[in-house]
């Protein structure tokens, strides 16, 4: 179904339910798609003016999530309230939310300025006021002088921002982002993400932001919901997800990790938990150079691989029972000592930045 | 501590396998590298000299040939430039109401085919599942397989006195003009299905789904933004049918009573009158037609989305 379809004003209430208070609210949310949940149960609330993102590998169920609460999904169970409305059966065009597309979307046969005035078209606004809203909008996004243009003659970047400035010329009080940034190349996407974030703050709109880029969504958001096979897997800001990851999944897929199974656990903890600790928390160290401390770790090993990385190197390790782990150096000053393939060495890192996480779902 | 040195690299000792290096080129085909017009002609030499023949040349022959007259006597050609065929097409009040007749059939045929393509290609392209679609696009496409007269005669019977579609309460409009124009716009509604399916596979769903995100409605976005960008399909189509149905001759001598069109003119003097340069000048008509068309639909600017 590409069309948006009528949808039955009678199902459109409001509510007194804790939900009215969110920007979004989702509640026991399905989706569907024949024997496949692609939504399988979510509950989320997203607060007024946050900027919050929906991380998670393809076929997670982030985008779904994102077109149910768009319309263009119909939901298998479960409700969508926005602003205190239950929009669960409303069709996308009664909806005040609206979407950057990952393709843009933009309407070739229209000029940057049809485009975005598009919206106010459709709601009867008369030519002078929409086209001064609309050049409004483009100046808001710093493509003033290219109204005249026509969305081919343009670049990525600049239908990126043709597609936001489209979106924000009908002040919404909710933009979705459908990986937005994923067509651009990194110098653009990192300059882009500055934007979006710095607009997000100037409009005090909620934005929700769908991502694979784990590193984008640490970066721009106020929370995260980590997702995975239709659930979410972690709620939390930033810190929360990256620097204690609720599951093996989590950590794995946030960042790079060192993951120890229960029995590795238990030999070097003494506790039979699964367990995670970041490579930049591991110290690489000449063997037997000081002694180790009642809070620290040490393992004895050797050197796999270096891996320059510019800012610091990557050293993947082989302890002398076998464990494999990564660490990450960074240069300090200097980095004589680097690690080179084939030394032995010794790894140490802090009890407490080793952290347990939950038994995996 | 590095474990290569530059001796163990690889790049002494090691033989390269003579088959794995490239290939030495024939002097031709260097040449033929080099030479950019060579390319182009060699490839389209054979293609161009069909084209010559088959259109330049038989349009020319139909041209020349309309300039000439036919003795009335002798019946022989007389191969003298004359205007005489085109004074006749003018002033005699028969062609002039057989070439609006024809104008009104095909633009009927075209209007008809439009409307009902439209709907058809929306829901193969935008609502079927793919398997669906693949079966329909198979649908489309079967009755092109079928002869021609055989779907004509099939039409024959169904608008019969008694046939099928008196029995289906619909009645029928017996043979004539509307006989004619159901029969071809039936029979040439493939053609105006595919160019316009194929256009509409190619509108993104995203951009129907971002019309209806920015507030229109199912109406506003098939008018602002599906058709807008389906006139390329369907002008493509809607030339197909109307100029297919404009050169038909014999579904009107089927299905049209004692109607007659261009096609029929053309035949009659081609054949039984024995008047090839009338039939020549006759056969210009829908030419002009068509030319005055496209120019017209030049004008508007719509082909240079094709």
């Amino acid at each position: 179904m590409s069309l948006p379809t009528g949808a039955d004003a009678s199902t459109v209430a409001t509510s007194g339910d804790a939900a009215a208070t969110a920007a979004i609210s989702l509640r026991g949310l399905r989706k569907q798609f024949g024997d496949v949940a692609a939504v399988d149960g979510v509950d989320l609330d997203i607060a007024d003016g946050e900027f919050f993102s929906m991380l998670g590998p393809s076929g997670s169920g982030k985008t779904t999530v994102l077109r149910l609460i768009a319309g263009f999904e119909t939901a298998t169970a479960g409700t969508v309230w926005l602003g205190g409305t239950d929009v669960t059966r409303a069709a996308p065009f009664e909806r005040d939310v609206h979407t950057v597309f990952q393709d843009y979307a933009l309407f070739p046969h229209m000029s940057v300025l049809d485009n975005v005035a598009y919206g106010l078209r459709v709601r009867g606004i008369g030519r002078k006021d929409r086209r001064g809203r609309a050049e409004q909008a483009l100046d808001t996004v710093r493509l003033g002088q290219l109204g005249g243009r026509r969305p081919h003659q343009l670049s990525g970047g600049q239908r990126q921002r043709v597609a936001l400035a489209r979106a924000i010329v009908l002040e919404p009080r909710v933009l979705l982002l459908d990986e937005p940034l994923g067509a651009l190349d990194l110098k653009l996407r990192e300059q882009m993400q500055v934007e979006l974030k710095q607009l997000q703050r100037d409009l005090g709109i909620t934005f929700v932001f769908v991502t694979h880029d784990q590193e984008e969504a640490l970066t721009l958001s106020d929370r995260i919901a980590v997702f995975d096979a239709g659930r979410i897997q972690q709620l939390g800001t930033p810190r929360e997800i990256y620097e204690t990851p609720g599951s093996a999944y989590v950590a794995g897929f946030v960042g790079t990790t060192n993951l120890f199974d229960a029995a590795t656990s238990q030999r070097l903890l003494g506790v039979r938990a699964e367990h995670a600790v970041r490579p930049e928390r591991l110290r690489i160290t000449p063997t037997s150079a000081e002694p180790t401390t009642a809070d620290e770790i040490r393992l004895d090993a050797v050197v796999v691989e270096t891996i320059y990385l510019g800012t610091g190197n990557r050293v993947h390790l082989r302890t002398d029972d076998g464990l494999e782990l990564v660490a990450l150096e960074q240069y300090t000053g200097s980095l004589d000592s680097a690690a080179h393939r084939g030394d032995a060495v010794t790894v140490r890192f802090a009890r407490a930045d080793v952290v347990p996480l939950a038994a995996a779902p | 501590m590095a474990t290569s040195t530059p001796a163990a690299d690889g790049r002494t000792g090691r033989t390269t396998d003579p088959a794995l290096r490239a290939p030495v080129a024939r002097p031709g085909s260097r040449l033929l590298h080099r030479l950019v017009w060579l390319r182009l002609g060699l490839l389209l030499s054979a293609p161009l000299a069909w084209m010559l023949l088959i259109y330049v040349v038989a349009l020319a022959a139909l041209l020349i040939t309309s300039l000439w007259s036919v003795d009335s006597l002798s019946s022989e050609i007389d191969r003298t430039w004359t205007l005489d065929n085109f004074r006749t097409l003018v002033e005699n009040q028969v062609y002039r109401d057989v070439t609006v007749r024809t104008i009104g059939v095909a633009l009927a045929v075209t209007v008809i085919d439009v409307a009902i393509a439209l709907p058809i290609a929306f829901y193969m392209a935008k609502v079927a599942s793919p398997r669906l679609r693949r079966m329909l696009v198979v649908a489309v496409l079967t009755p092109l397989w079928a002869s021609y007269l055989v779907k004509v005669f099939a039409w024959r019977v169904v608008l019969s006195e008694g046939g099928p579609a008196e029995w289906s309460g619909l009645g029928s409009p017996g043979y004539g003009l509307t006989a004619v124009v159901i029969t071809q716009a039936y029979i040439w509604l493939p053609y105006v299905i595919l160019p316009v399916f194929a256009a509409l596979e190619r509108v993104p769903d995203s951009l129907l789904e971002a019309a209806g995100d920015l507030g229109a409605n199912s109406g506003m976005v098939l008018r602002s933004v599906v058709l807008p960008l389906l006139v390329p399909g369907i002008l493509a189509g809607g030339i197909f049918a109307f100029s297919l149905t404009m050169g038909d001759y014999i579904t009107v001598n089927i299905v049209g009573g004692a109607n007659q069109m261009l096609g029929n003119l053309v035949f009659v003097n081609a054949g039984a009158a024995n008047n090839l340069p009338l039939a020549a000048a006759i056969a210009m008509i829908p030419i002009v037609v068509m030319v005055v068309l496209l120019a017209a639909i030049r004008r508007t600017g719509a082909l240079e989305n094709l």
